[in-house]
């Protein structure tokens, strides 16, 4: 495991400026987290009072993307920072719009949840969205762990997730579509429910950007764009 | 010691009149004199050779012996470095009994530094907060554990009370958290998990929901058949005053079973309440037509309300604690009393007060109040109703928002209740008017 050596600067504050900026992207990925499981339990529970809180929430999240935002251009017109340095600010730049993005996507599915909680639930609908649910949160989790630890193989396992995900994702396309065909009085519920879920799948992606990320600032390659294959051999194949 | 040096002066001393004695017989007594010096000296630069030898290259305890003053400094050495050795042992069989204890414990602990770095944890602490051993070590741990709730927890500083919460990761698995500082900026961190103590407390709340569940059925048909007999004339007239008792008394059953209800309720949910807007000028208006319903008290009910502020929470625990407090003021204020109820931004978060002019609470009781059925004067409550949860209720929700109560009370002259809410529990209309 490459580990990024931040301890090397001659100036202390320097570093402790990047730690802190650190600490404060996980932060704002705690907080993420915490959103998505409300989201989740609201959808599930029927909860609509939680799906309305949800979308208040979000504004905190907005706020710390525009504070990390405006620190990371300080630190770069400041310190002019180099090498891994560089990549870390630059990757924190990026991770921070995944984040907001993620955060969006949950308050999305906090309002279908407000909206859902007063229909009909009949329970076979909402088995698939669960898990779904917690296979997704499970991504995000371990993505930012990975961001964490700075561990690039961990990335590209949660990477490899996200192919099961879009599976999923299609399997329960193809249910809700049956599901409408055989009621048509349920279309607007499974139809929400379909949103919901493509909410999931969206924030799926987002969390493969993010081990993306990790892999660019610990090992200096770009692997967007390129497929999980390629990620996974050029993680393997270290300098 | 002494001893030594006497007898090495000893043997310069023989050497040197050997040398004499040589001089003295064949002559050059000055070559002589040097040989014997020079004799002596080779023999110290040969051990100073071996001590050096001894002590840089070899790691073992076996010295060479020798005699003479060398001797003893060799000896010295020796015991030295068995010492240490003996010394080493029995700190590396402590650290090993520590650690196996550490190992054992099911509660986790981590030590962390004054910037909130992991410098060590043990087994059960790994497990229970998905850290790794020893990769972990150095990182933040704000890095990893990364719940909303913890984090502000730790950089608070106070650590009176442990917080609990759900585990992000497993859930299910409920835990909780205290930090105890120590040394200089040093903290201990201990994770308990209270997965199994959670469950009773949810079992024994379930309890009592199902057993006030149950009793509600009896008492709906004992009011309905009350209901039923109170209109009719005949049976007024005999049993009047003895059917409106006992519609009180079932009415009172009723109340105290919803209660328990609420209060289980309340006692279970770890979380803080949700964030969603509370138009609390209609709410309170709301509470105060039915406090004005109620028959006791003043005529009205002076608001004093900020209909642009709005709070952030669960509704139904809200109008629960407001109308607890409302009614509990018209219950012991006169008529000729009043009741004023405010709702107003403070420089940090808003206050929600009920003030009287009521009867007053003695100041020995005040801290006892919220406690579940307590009663200031038991023999005046049977006959002014209320069901003793009241408080205990408020308590249990102003918790759930992160407020907090305060009372004023002055027997004779009236009493103050205060809800102070939080900055983050409020906004104003404005806010978000967009997200409806």
């Amino acid at each position: 495991m490459d580990k990024l050596n931040l301890t090397h600067h001659i100036s202390q504050k320097f570093n402790e400026e990047l730690e802190s900026i650190r600490n404060r992207v996980l932060a704002m990925g705690g907080l993420v987290e915490q959103q998505i499981a409300d989201a989740l339990r609201a959808l599930t529970e029927g909860d609509s009072e939680l799906g309305r809180s949800i979308e208040q929430q979000d504004y905190k999240v907005n706020q710390m993307e525009v504070a990390i935002d405006e620190e990371c251009s300080r630190i770069l017109a400041r310190r002019q920072p180099a090498a891994s340095d560089l990549r870390l600010i630059l990757a924190i730049i990026k991770t921070i719009t995944d984040l907001e993005r993620i955060g969006d996507e949950a308050e999305k599915i906090g309002r279908l949840a407000a909206r859902l909680a007063g229909a009909e639930r009949p329970n076979d609908r909402y088995v698939a969205l669960q898990h779904l649910g917690s296979h997704v949160q499970g991504m995000v989790h371990d993505a930012l762990d990975a961001f964490a630890r700075m561990d690039a193989e961990a990335a590209v396992q949660v990477a490899r997730e996200d192919a099961r995900v879009d599976d999923e994702y299609e399997a329960l396309s193809r249910q809700s579509i049956t599901f409408m065909m055989e009621d048509p009085h349920s279309i607007r519920q499974v139809l929400d429910v379909m949103w919901s879920a493509r909410a999931l799948e969206r924030i799926g992606d987002h969390a493969t950007n993010i081990c993306e990320y990790v892999v660019y600032l610990v090992q200096g390659k770009d692997v967007r764009h390129a497929g999980f294959e390629a990620m996974e051999r050029e993680v393997n194949e270290r300098p | 010691m002494t001893r030594r040096w006497l007898q090495e002066m000893l043997y310069l001393g023989l050497l040197l009149i050997m040398a004499l004695v040589a001089g003295w017989f064949l002559g050059h007594v000055d070559r002589w004199l040097f040989i014997a010096i020079a004799i002596y000296l080779a023999w110290h630069i040969f051990n100073l050779y071996r001590l050096e030898r001894w002590l840089g290259h070899n790691r073992g305890l076996n010295i060479p012996r020798t005699i003479g003053i060398w001797d003893d400094i060799f000896n010295n050495c020796y015991q030295l470095r068995k010492r240490e050795r003996e010394r080493k042992w029995r700190l590396v069989q402590l650290l090993r009994e520590i650690r196996d204890s550490t190992a054992a414990m099911p509660d986790g602990m981590v030590i962390l530094d004054r910037v909130g770095e992991i410098r060590w944890l043990n087994e059960a602490a790994g497990r229970l907060l998905h850290l790794r051993v020893p990769q972990d070590v150095g990182q933040r741990l704000a890095n990893l554990m990364r719940h909303p709730d913890f984090v502000p927890y730790l950089n608070s500083n106070r650590y009176d009370e442990p917080i609990s919460l759900v585990s992000p990761f497993s859930r299910g698995l409920y835990l909780n958290l205290g930090i105890v500082p120590y040394g200089s900026d040093q903290r201990l961190l201990l994770v308990r998990d209270t997965t199994r103590l959670h469950r009773l407390e949810a079992m024994r709340s379930e309890f009592v929901a199902n057993a006030s569940h149950e009793l509600r059925s009896p008492l709906t048909v004992m009011r309905g058949y009350l209901d039923a007999m109170r209109e009719d004339g005949r049976l007024r007239q005999m049993w009047g005053k003895p059917l409106d008792e006992m519609h009180h008394q079932t009415a009172r059953m009723t109340a105290i079973v919803g209660d328990l209800l609420e209060l289980s309720r309340l006692e279970t949910e770890l979380r803080q309440a949700p964030y969603a807007p509370i138009d609390v000028a209609k709410l309170v208006r709301g509470i105060r037509d039915e406090a004005l319903s109620l028959g006791q008290g003043p005529a009205s009910i002076l608001l004093k309300v900020d209909s642009d502020l709005f709070l952030l929470g669960a509704e139904h625990e809200i109008y629960s604690a407001f109308s607890n407090l409302v009614f509990n003021a018209m219950k012991y204020t006169p008529v000729e009393g009043s009741v004023t109820v405010t709702w107003a931004r403070e420089s940090e978060g808003a206050c929600f007060m009920v003030a009287d002019t009521g009867i007053g609470i003695p100041a020995t009781h005040i801290p006892r109040l919220t406690e579940r059925f307590y009663r200031v004067d038991k023999s005046r409550h049977r006959d002014s109703g209320g069901t003793g949860l009241g408080l205990a209720i408020v308590k249990h929700v102003l918790q759930h928002h992160g407020a907090i109560l305060a009372i004023d009370s002055e027997p004779g002259h009236g009493s103050r209740f205060s809800c102070r809410f939080p900055q983050e529990r409020v906004s104003r209309t404005a806010d978000h008017v967009g997200t409806a």
